[in-house]
């Protein structure tokens, strides 16, 4: 388009300059023609005083008087101010008309002066033979050439205003076609300019705008196109990058936002969890003491009653304490009491434990016949296996086969367990190991407080091992693996 | 009268023994008693027996209190047993959910004897 408008700006300015160019010939059409006027007028001088030289010459041969003598004298100088008058005209128009006309003078001095004035001298002595023809058909004959000169002198002339004219005419017509062309094309071109400054500054201000308005209405997608290589485009690079900062800084708050939530959904889940499960003891506690208190019981009763109360408080005693150690190693405030021993042993005791009144579930224990001699800390690892395993029988509450292995691979120890259980969808697995988090199962009524695996990670870790789980076609395998106290003891 | 010769007969339903043992004490010697830890030992008493009224613990091993109820009241037989559920999730929610299982009364854990004694005993009177 600035291709166009510049060709149009041209297209206007030559149309200007054509003007120019014509006025000016036209006015030197008009000087050449008035030049041509001078010339002419000249001309007919000079053709006059030439043709008075003649008469005067005629009237000296024919009779030789002191008359006749002083017009001669008086046409033989005459001549000369028509002459230069001539020549100076004709200077105007160019070099070749001033030649010509200078050589006019010097063939009418030479006419006086190498004709006239011997004739003159004949005439004064011998007037007869002056009036031979001979020497008449001479003078006749350069005097045709004088006038001819002379006309040819006025023709150049007026052939060069009528040329300046012709060419001025002709120039000027092109003028008046380029005129008009100008005349039309001037409101189209503007029409077009008006458009394409439309496009070019109207259209992206407008999108700017629009853009600038979804930005202030929360979406934060919005881009405008940055290729242009002005100062649009520089506004729209800025403006990309503004609400892509924007968008970035959003996700982020989200995030937070989200993450925050979450971990106050985990914590509120956390309190009801808890106080859930001090409230099942504490209302055999409660109710039995108010029982003791209100009624009159038999002795033998009393004693149940007391020992149950004993039993519960206990069990809430225990309860409380062991949501404050998970609390400690989940913050990692615990040291490890650390001894060598066989984790065989700790995985048969902690599937007696898990599976002495569970009846729901097959056991099967795929353990190596040589020992896995580890050195760690052996009641903290013992949590370790319980939670695993407590998990694997809480997760898989229509029954099935849970089964706990141990074996040995590069150095380290590792124990899995593995249940036919309800699996863990794929949403879940990224934050299983994060404390209070409990995916579905406070919805699914499953009890717990979300820290055994949290609680597990820290003691696996503690102990320089590592923890995970695959999940399987029908449930999971958690497994954790320990360095074997070779190993161990090599690295220290 | 008949129902002087047969005391009523209450199930309970609780997979914790402290809390039957409880619960039985608190209710007295008026009643008679029948125990289930879980859901299914509750439907093995009730294809045997029909009692008056059903002391039911939401948190159960496998299916859940709730689950339990919302079946029975879908069911032709043993659906006017009255139920009064007894949890230790006692949130308003939770009640709500309990009464809209079908359940006819609530009792939040731990609880007044008196409260779960003349809960039962207007149950069983209605």
């Amino acid at each position: 388009m600035i291709a166009v408008s510049a060709l149009g700006a041209a297209a206007i300015g030559a149309t200007l300059a054509l003007f120019f160019v014509a006025n000016a010939r036209l006015r030197s059409a008009n000087t050449a023609s008035a030049r041509s006027a001078t010339v002419s007028a000249a001309a007919f001088d000079v053709r006059a005083a030439v043709v008075e030289i003649d008469q005067a010459l005629q009237g000296v041969v024919e009779q030789y008087t002191p008359s006749s003598l002083a017009q001669w004298r008086h046409a033989s100088r005459s001549w000369e101010k028509p002459a230069a008058a001539l020549e100076r005209a004709a200077a105007a128009s160019n070099l070749q008309q001033q030649r010509r006309a200078h050589a006019l003078r010097d063939e009418i001095r030479s006419y006086i002066d190498d004709y006239g004035e011997p004739v003159v001298g004949i005439a004064r002595v011998s007037p007869s033979a002056v009036r031979s023809s001979d020497a008449n058909t001479e003078g006749a004959i350069r005097l045709d050439q004088i006038i001819g000169d002379t006309d040819a002198v006025a023709r150049n002339s007026a052939v060069i205003a009528a040329n300046r004219s012709a060419d001025a005419g002709r120039l000027a017509d092109q003028a008046t076609i380029a005129g008009i062309v100008a005349l039309i094309l001037t409101p189209v071109l503007l029409i077009l300019l008006g458009l394409w400054l439309a496009r070019v500054v109207a259209d992206p201000l407008r999108q700017a705008v629009a853009a600038a308005s979804e930005v202030a209405a929360g979406n934060f997608d919005v881009r405008l196109n940055d290729r242009r290589r002005d100062e649009f485009g520089e506004l729209a690079h800025v403006f990309n990058a503004m609400t892509d900062s924007l968008a970035v800084s959003r996700s982020e708050l989200i995030e937070r936002a989200d993450s925050l939530e979450r971990s106050e959904r985990h914590k509120s889940e956390l309190i009801s969890m808890v106080s859930h499960e001090v409230r099942t003891p504490l209302a055999s506690v409660l109710g039995f003491t108010r029982l003791l208190l209100e009624r009159n019981l038999p002795e033998a009763d009393r004693q149940r009653y007391l020992e149950i109360v004993d039993a519960e408080a206990t069990r809430l005693a225990a309860l409380v304490s062991d949501f404050l150690d998970a609390r400690l190693i989940e913050e990692g405030r615990f040291s490890l009491r650390r001894e060598p021993f066989d984790l065989r042993s700790l995985v048969i005791e902690q599937a007696e434990v898990t599976f002495g009144h569970d009846e729901s579930h097959d056991l099967e224990l795929e353990l190596p016949d040589e020992p896995l001699r580890i050195d760690g800390d052996r009641a903290r690892l013992a949590q370790v296996v319980g939670n695993v395993l407590s998990n694997a029988v809480k997760y898989s509450p229509d029954g099935g086969t849970i089964t706990v292995g141990a074996t040995e691979d590069h150095g380290h120890a590792r124990v899995w367990v593995a249940d036919e259980g309800t699996g863990i969808p794929p949403e879940h697995r990224g934050q299983l190991f994060q404390p209070f988090y409990r995916g579905d199962a406070a919805a699914a009524g499953i009890p717990g407080t979300g820290l055994g695996l949290a609680v597990s990670r820290r003691i696996v870790e503690a102990h320089d091992g590592r923890i995970g789980f695959d999940p399987l076609d029908r449930g999971t395998r958690f497994w954790f693996d320990l360095p074997l106290e070779a190993a161990a003891n090599g690295r220290r | 009268m008949a129902a002087r010769t047969l005391r009523p007969l209450i199930l309970i339903c609780d997979d914790e023994l402290p809390l039957r043992e409880l619960i039985k004490a608190v209710l007295g010697d008026r009643y008679r008693y029948v125990e289930a830890e879980d859901v299914d030992q509750a439907e093995a008493v009730l294809r045997g027996s029909k009692p008056e009224a059903i002391v039911l613990d939401v948190m159960l091993p496998g299916k859940s209190g709730l689950e339990f109820l919302s079946e029975l009241r879908a069911r032709r037989r043993n659906k006017e047993i009255p139920v009064v559920v007894v949890s230790a999730w006692q949130s308003a929610d939770d009640q709500r959910t309990a009464l809209s299982a079908g359940a006819d009364a609530f009792v939040g854990k731990p609880f007044d004897p008196k409260d779960l004694a003349s809960v039962v005993e207007a149950l069983i009177a209605a």
